[in-house]
């Protein structure tokens, strides 16, 4: 929907109404509770304040079999948590149940891992067919939603990404956070325990605006310092769980490496459809042999310089070089007239200060 | 063009300078067209009254003052007064010749003031004066009577109506002449349109006396006792005196010789054009109180200096040399020749013996042999030095061959004495207790200031560098009265260049105590302050020690007061205003002591060290350290707090250190695995450090929870003193291998996008930042103010609630700009200059078309075994500072709108230019914010300017506060400017609890021992961390402002652009409410207003939703 710049006016024949439906979601209307320490000066901003939930049901470009039984809610309030979008089905909207929510974007945001290209790009056939059966086995990941959401739905000790490893509970650092913060207008996807709670819900939602119910938001608790105070504890773990959490995040790494190797050097063998090997990384290169290829190659250069035909011995390169030069100084002067002019008609008339 | 354009580069600067000089010149030239007309015109009218003035018979000295009384004028007699029995008689007749004289004529005069002084020579007749005139003041009552007459004609003409009044000729009372302004009544005679004002003065006829008897040795102002001497006795010579006669006598040989000289030379003209500006800007002119040295000056100087002295063969400048050739030339003369030591003859039988009167006074000489004067005669030792210290400083500025100087060598006011001088002492005229009325008064003045100048020049020493006076020019009289007393309200401004290193040195030595000769001056010099002491090395020494500590009157205070009120009075020091660095209490420890301003690091700098030490003492790691590096704003002396050990409740935040290890190949060779082996490293460390050092606390944070190739984790040590440290570990290979991930077209957009983030992040904390650390460090101690400064800086931008949009080493760029390139200005020495300089340049830095770049090259410390900067210690060349112009010209074209590129900054050691800036660091909101403050402040600071030079000339405000400056009135935030204000609530902030920690140490204690123990405290702030969520999850919506060093208000601003009300999107990124929207005139079948349901902003539940995410460090939330 393009934004209409056009100007707006309220109803002329009474208070304005707030619409019910917006671009095929529901409104949903949600009391905040009153809060003592917020002084208006405004009196616009003192009436009471409601929060607007958009919710219609799940349809994402991709589908997926969970989309029957999900809604997707935009615009969720920042507390808001599993406990807390539970509870509002739960105790408002008819007492659907709810089975999880899975955020758009939380603060801080969850692990980002790097991945290859799943469809189209330079990866050759055999490496994308690779890539088909390692899916097919439920190894590989595409990218597919929201990038939240990749690594939570597969089974994380068999997949594979481009870096490291997909963290499971032993091998991923310990929370700094006690509670994630949804980040102000994103959006959610609550998966109900089956399509019919899922419809029912829906339906609750839609009789709920249109009766105009009261709907009580109760976020998440234990804001405010509290949840700094625990941030700043937590984000200290003792060193034996740290310990341990490396531990294991290296042992899983070292299995995860192999795997990659594996899909690495079939792909080393394998020629694309033109007929091209793809060349990519194999074995190690370690420091030591870095910093002789350096050297190599600082050799390399040393011998260049020797045995090259010097630039100054024929009197054509002599004059190509004058030309060059005098080329050179034009360019720069010509450069240097354009901000001088740039600069006067940036500033006017040149004025002595003061 | 080509030829323009190679032989530019040469002859003058560079191009850029050419271009700009050329414009410079065309734009400050009078075009002589019809603007001069009316002025011309007027300047034929006023010849031809002149010509039209009868003469007037011989009168006795009273006779004549009451002939001119009837016609209503004040003869303006010099000082000493006429004595009414002289034997010679006052005479009128037509003069031989009346010219136009001066720059005018010559085309060298400038359009820079408001007013064009255009002179015209009345060459009075022989027959008037006789041989021995140049005696005793004859010459001068002679003239006095002569240009009296001459105002009396003018006034009487019928026909023409001018405005003539009375003025010193630069300042010299012996001097009076006419000077004729406009009547505003727009008749034929009105030139108000030229905006000029025409002098007349008056000219001894060529030869009319002995040259001998004018030479600055001679005298002429017998004693008037003489007779009762002896011969012998040869009556002291005064050649301020014979300068005077000498220069009323040289007008016409100087209109000649200077129209020779600009026939001669075609770059002449302009050369005096851009000297005259020059000295325009550092407030130089001809008048003695100006400094005596002006435009005439100048130009002749350069035209002597065109002209081989006889015997030397080659003249100093060739007649071949461009303007700007001429003008460098003639700086650097001036500069490098001591014209007091060694003065300059010009084709003269003289040599330097034959003024050892006047240089025995410091007057400097430039004498020219044909026409029999010393052109700078009118010089004070102090402006003699002023001048010098000027022309070396531009001399310097000139030679810099990488940025152009243009805008500081002409365009820029270098005299403003906010940004000039540190110290500054007001003394109010009356303080000197002499008689306004007085003949002597002026001629008193004059020595006082020369008592003062080499007494305080004695006493100080090597704390300052310059030492000058000021005072405002006496202005016009009307021709009906006499010349008004000089105005007791007036003020002298004495001002001081101070030299850091040495201005608050605690102890002076003098001569040791055998030298009976030089102790006994040293004792009568100091009085009671001198002192006989034994020092350290075992010598007797007589010696003068002060007292200072923090916050007490700074040293040279107590010196310059001490000794005025020793040789002046005490009344004098008592009323005498002093004033230096006058924000520097705004920071803790912000007065430079000692040395140095690093000595409040210390303590933590210490402990790095010892850390250092210990960490490398580890027996048992696996790996070897390669080396230990700072990277941490505290450890580069550049925090407006300073860790200490003593505050214990309000412990600093650690600092940040960064450790590599020799290369091994046990790492793993990926990024994610690398981050984990960190931990397990940093884990090694802290077990191996608290079994060694048992009074160590560690602990490993982590940090960048969603990143897992970013660091993710620190090693927290924690010293038994408080003071802090984070360590993290550089391993260099994360570089290659994040840009491999860069180029691996196999893996997925989003991830190389992330790489690419991660490898700025990355060079950004292991490279630039201890690069930067370490830059400035050797930075901090070889300029003395530069710490001050910084945090001076930094407070300012706490203040205005800036800083979480700017990267501290951003801000330390900015003031170090002001230490490496000062010009026009020298290297500031006290927080204030440097400070206020900053300030400056950021108003008028036009960040959306210049980068802001910096050359630490030559003043970095040699390559060590730590070198960073990865060989690129070699400084910035013309070429790298092209390159860096095109990378940021490239910048603007690819993000013309500046949304993620705002400001460039860009050095030697960092030539990329967005480090520190990428990203909306600021954003463009925030940085024209930061111009427009800068701007309002430099308009404060010009105010204070303006109000001390009105203060000079006596206009004192009634109220008394409102003449000084206060200072704290820069530093005040613009609450009123922000949406929402979120005060925090008094307990939590740091303000309050600074307030607490004053107030109540009993109830402190208590707190400490509350909650979190002592170590677990540090780096804890609950509010920031609310900031910066606020940050986070509302970006899009709100700007957030904050001072971090306060925390005392969250300010935020709406994102207009973002927030307006728009049509429904899934993804607005920010809290939004629906709304119909009825659009007028369109109504659908039913005949019903059509309408619509956009969103709008729900600014109430956002604030609904802060208040409940801040909890109890909320106090309340004000919105507007």
């Amino acid at each position: 929907m393009p934004p209409k710049p056009s100007k707006s006016k309220p109803d002329p024949a009474g208070p304005p109404s707030t619409p019910k439906t917006i671009s095929g979601f529901t409104v949903l209307a949600l009391t905040l509770p009153t809060l003592a320490c917020l002084k208006f000066t405004t009196t616009s901003l003192s009436t009471p304040i409601k929060h607007c939930l958009y919710i219609k049901p799940h349809e994402p470009k991709t589908p997926s079999p969970d989309d029957a039984k999900s809604l997707f809610i935009a615009n969720v309030p920042i507390d808001a948590d599993e406990g807390s979008i539970r509870s509002l089905f739960q105790e408002h909207l008819g007492g659907a149940k709810v089975a999880r929510v899975e955020f758009d974007a939380s603060v801080p945001g969850g692990v980002v891992y790097k991945r290859w290209r799943s469809e189209g790009g330079v990866g050759n056939a055999s490496a994308r067919e690779e890539m088909r059966d390692a899916k097919k086995k439920g190894m590989a990941g595409g990218r597919d939603g929201g990038k939240e959401q990749r690594g939570k739905k597969r089974k994380r000790d068999e997949e594979i990404v481009a870096e490291g490893v997909i963290e499971d509970e032993k091998s991923a650092l310990p929370k700094i956070w006690p509670a994630e913060l949804r980040k102000s207008g994103s959006g959610a996807v609550v998966v109900f325990v089956d399509k019919a709670s899922a419809r029912g819900a829906m339906k609750e939602v839609k009789r709920a605006g249109k009766e105009g119910r009261e709907v009580a938001w109760k976020g998440a608790e234990g804001l405010g310092v509290q949840r700094y105070k625990s941030h700043h504890h937590l984000q200290y773990p003792p060193k034996s769980v740290l310990q341990a959490s490396i531990t294991s995040y290296l042992t899983q790494f070292s299995t995860a490496e192999l795997a990659r190797n594996r899909l690495r050097s079939k792909l080393r063998s394998v020629p694309d459809e033109d007929g091209f090997i793809t060349v990519v990384r194999g074995g190690r290169a370690g420091p030591a042999r870095l910093e002789d290829a350096e050297k190599k190659k600082e050799e390399l250069e040393e011998r260049k310089k020797k045995n090259g035909v010097r630039e100054d011995f024929y009197r054509f390169q002599m004059r190509e070089r004058r030309k060059e030069k005098e080329g050179e100084l034009r360019r720069k002067f010509e450069g240097d007239r354009r901000r001088v002019e740039e600069m006067r008609e940036r500033r006017g008339k040149v004025r002595l200060e003061g | 063009m080509l030829q323009d354009g190679a032989y530019t580069a040469e002859v003058y600067k560079s191009n850029l300078f050419k271009l700009q000089v050329d414009e410079l010149l065309q734009q400050l030239k009078p075009k002589y067209g019809k603007k001069e007309a009316p002025a011309e015109k007027a300047m034929w009218t006023l010849k031809t009254i002149i010509e039209q003035i009868p003469s007037r018979a011989p009168l006795s000295i009273p006779d004549s003052e009451t002939a001119l009384e009837s016609e209503k004028i004040v003869i303006p007699f010099p000082n000493p007064r006429p004595p009414r029995d002289a034997k010679y008689k006052m005479q009128y007749d037509r003069p031989t010749s009346i010219n136009a004289i001066g720059s005018y004529p010559l085309k060298t005069t400038t359009r820079a003031e408001d007013e064009l002084a255009i002179d015209l020579a009345v060459t009075m007749p022989k027959s008037l004066f006789q041989e021995k005139d140049y005696l005793n003041h004859r010459y001068f009552y002679k003239r006095a009577f002569y240009l009296a007459c001459l105002a009396a004609g003018i006034r009487g003409s019928k026909e023409h109506k001018f405005n003539a009044s009375f003025e010193l000729l630069n300042g010299n009372q012996l001097q009076p002449i006419i000077v004729i302004r406009p009547i505003r009544d727009g008749n034929a005679d009105d030139f108000s349109a030229s905006k000029c004002r025409i002098h007349i003065l008056p000219a001894l006829p060529d030869k009319m006396f002995l040259e001998s008897k004018l030479r600055p040795d001679s005298n002429c102002i017998r004693p008037k006792d003489s007779n009762d001497k002896p011969e012998s006795m040869r009556p002291k010579p005064t050649p301020f005196y014979n300068a005077t006669v000498q220069s009323d006598a040289s007008i016409s040989p100087y209109l000649k010789f200077l129209h020779y000289s600009s026939s001669k030379c075609n770059a002449y003209k302009d050369a005096c054009i851009l000297g005259r500006t020059w000295l325009r800007q550092r407030g130089f002119g001809g008048s003695a109180r100006n400094g005596g040295f002006g435009n005439f000056e100048w130009g002749t100087i350069i035209a002597i200096l065109l002209q081989a002295n006889l015997g030397d063969g080659v003249p100093p400048l060739s007649s071949g040399y461009s303007s700007y050739q001429l003008f460098k030339a003639t700086l650097q003369f001036l500069a490098t020749r001591d014209l007091i030591k060694a003065p300059y003859a010009f084709n003269s039988c003289y040599n330097s013996s034959d003024f050892s009167v006047s240089t025995a006074e410091s007057t400097p000489i430039f004498f020219d042999g044909p026409r029999n004067i010393n052109i700078l005669f009118k010089m004070s030792p102090w402006s003699y030095e002023r001048l010098r210290s000027e022309a070396e400083l531009t001399v310097d500025m000139l030679g810099d061959s990488v940025f152009d100087q243009f805008d500081s060598t002409f365009i820029l006011k270098a005299n403003a004495p906010n940004y000039r001088y540190d110290t500054t002492l007001e003394v109010p005229l009356a303080a000197f207790g002499f008689d306004s009325m007085s003949e002597t008064h002026d001629q008193d003045i004059l020595q006082a200031c020369r008592n003062m100048y080499f007494i305080l020049a004695r006493a100080l020493t090597n704390r300052v560098t310059t030492i000058s006076f000021h005072m405002p020019n006496q202005g016009s009289w009307p021709v009906t009265s006499r010349r008004p007393p000089e105005d007791q309200k007036r003020r002298i401004l004495i001002t001081f260049a101070t030299n850091p290193s040495y201005a608050n040195r605690t102890v002076d030595y003098g001569p040791t105590a055998e030298n009976k000769k030089d102790a006994a001056s040293f004792r009568q010099f100091w009085g009671e302050k001198a002192e006989l002491r034994r020092f350290k090395d075992g010598s007797i020494l007589e010696s003068v020690v002060w007292s200072y500590k923090h916050n007490s009157t700074p040293v040279i205070q107590q010196i310059i007061l001490f000794i005025i009120g020793k040789h002046f009075s005490a009344k004098l020091a008592g009323e005498a205003v002093f004033t230096t660095d006058r924000l520097g209490h705004l920071i803790p420890s912000g007065r430079i002591v000692g040395k140095s301003g690093i000595e409040p690091f210390s303590p933590l700098m210490t402990a790095f060290a010892t850390l250092d030490k210990d960490i490398r003492g580890l027996e048992g790691f696996p790996l070897q350290i390669r080396h230990i590096i700072a990277a941490d704003p505290q450890l580069r002396y550049s925090t407006v707090e300073f860790p200490t050990y003593a505050s214990k409740t309000f412990p600093h935040t650690p600092a940040s250190v960064v450790v590599q290890f020799e290369g091994s190949a046990r790492w793993p060779d990926d990024l994610a695995a690398i981050q984990r082996t960190k931990i397990a490293f940093l884990l090694k460390v802290a077990d191996l450090l608290s079994s060694s050092k048992s009074t160590y606390v560690t602990r490993v944070g982590l940090e960048n929870p969603s990143q897992p190739s970013l660091n993710q984790a620190y090693l927290e040590i924690i010293l038994p003193s408080s003071l802090s440290f984070r360590l993290r570990i550089h391993h260099d290979r994360e570089a290659t291998l994040l840009d491999r991930q860069l180029k691996d077209k196999s893996l997925d957009g989003f991830s190389r996008e992330s790489s690419a983030l991660a490898l700025a992040v990355y060079k950004r904390e292991f490279q630039h930042l201890p690069a930067h650390t370490q830059a400035m460090q050797s930075m901090c101690t070889r300029f003395p103010a530069l710490s001050p400064s910084i945090r001076l800086t930094k407070r300012w931008f706490d203040s205005h609630l800036l800083s979480p949009h700017f990267s501290p080493v951003l801000i330390e760029l900015l003031v170090v700009r002001t230490f490496l390139q000062p010009y026009p200005w020298p290297v500031p020495s006290c927080a204030t200059t440097g400070f206020l300089r900053t300030l400056a340049w950021i108003s008028r830095w036009d960040w959306r078309h210049n980068p802001l770049v910096i050359d630490f090259s030559t003043f970095l410390p040699a390559k060590g075994s730590t070198d960073l900067t990865g060989g690129n210690t070699k400084g910035l060349k013309a070429e790298d500072l092209d390159k860096i112009h095109l990378s940021f010209e490239a910048w603007r074209r690819i993000d013309p709108s500046m949304n993620r590129v705002v400001l460039f900054a860009a050095s030697n050691i960092d030539p990329q230019g967005t480090t520190w800036t990428d990203r909306g660091m600021p954003e463009k909101v925030v940085a024209a914010r930061l111009t427009s403050l800068a701007r309002s402040a430099t308009g404060l600071v010009r105010e204070d300017d303006d109000r001390l030079m009105s203060r000079l000339a006596g206009e004192e405000n009634r109220d008394i506060l409102s003449n000084y400056f206060t200072a704290e009135a820069l530093f005040i935030p613009q609450l009123k400017d922000y949406d929402v204000v979120i005060h925090i609530s008094s307990d939590l902030s740091r303000a309050g609890e600074k307030r607490k920690e004053s107030k109540f140490k009993n109830l402190q204690i208590q707190l400490e021992s509350q909650e979190l123990g002592d170590s677990q405290k540090i780096g804890y702030d609950p509010v920031e961390l609310f900031a910066r969520e606020l940050q986070e999850v509302y970006g899009e919506a709100l700007l957030w402002f904050w001072d971090p060093e306060a925390l005392d208000v969250i300010a935020g601003l709406w994102n207009p652009s973002a927030t307006a009300q728009r049509g429904f999107k899934v993804k607005s990124g920010w809290n939004s409410l629906p709304v119909n929207t009825y659009k007028q005139g369109q109504k659908n079948n039913q005949g019903e207003t059509s309408h619509q349901v956009e969103i709008q902003i729900n600014k109430g539940a956002i604030l609904n939703e802060i208040g409940k995410l801040g909890g109890e460090i909320i106090n309340t939330i004000e919105v507007r």
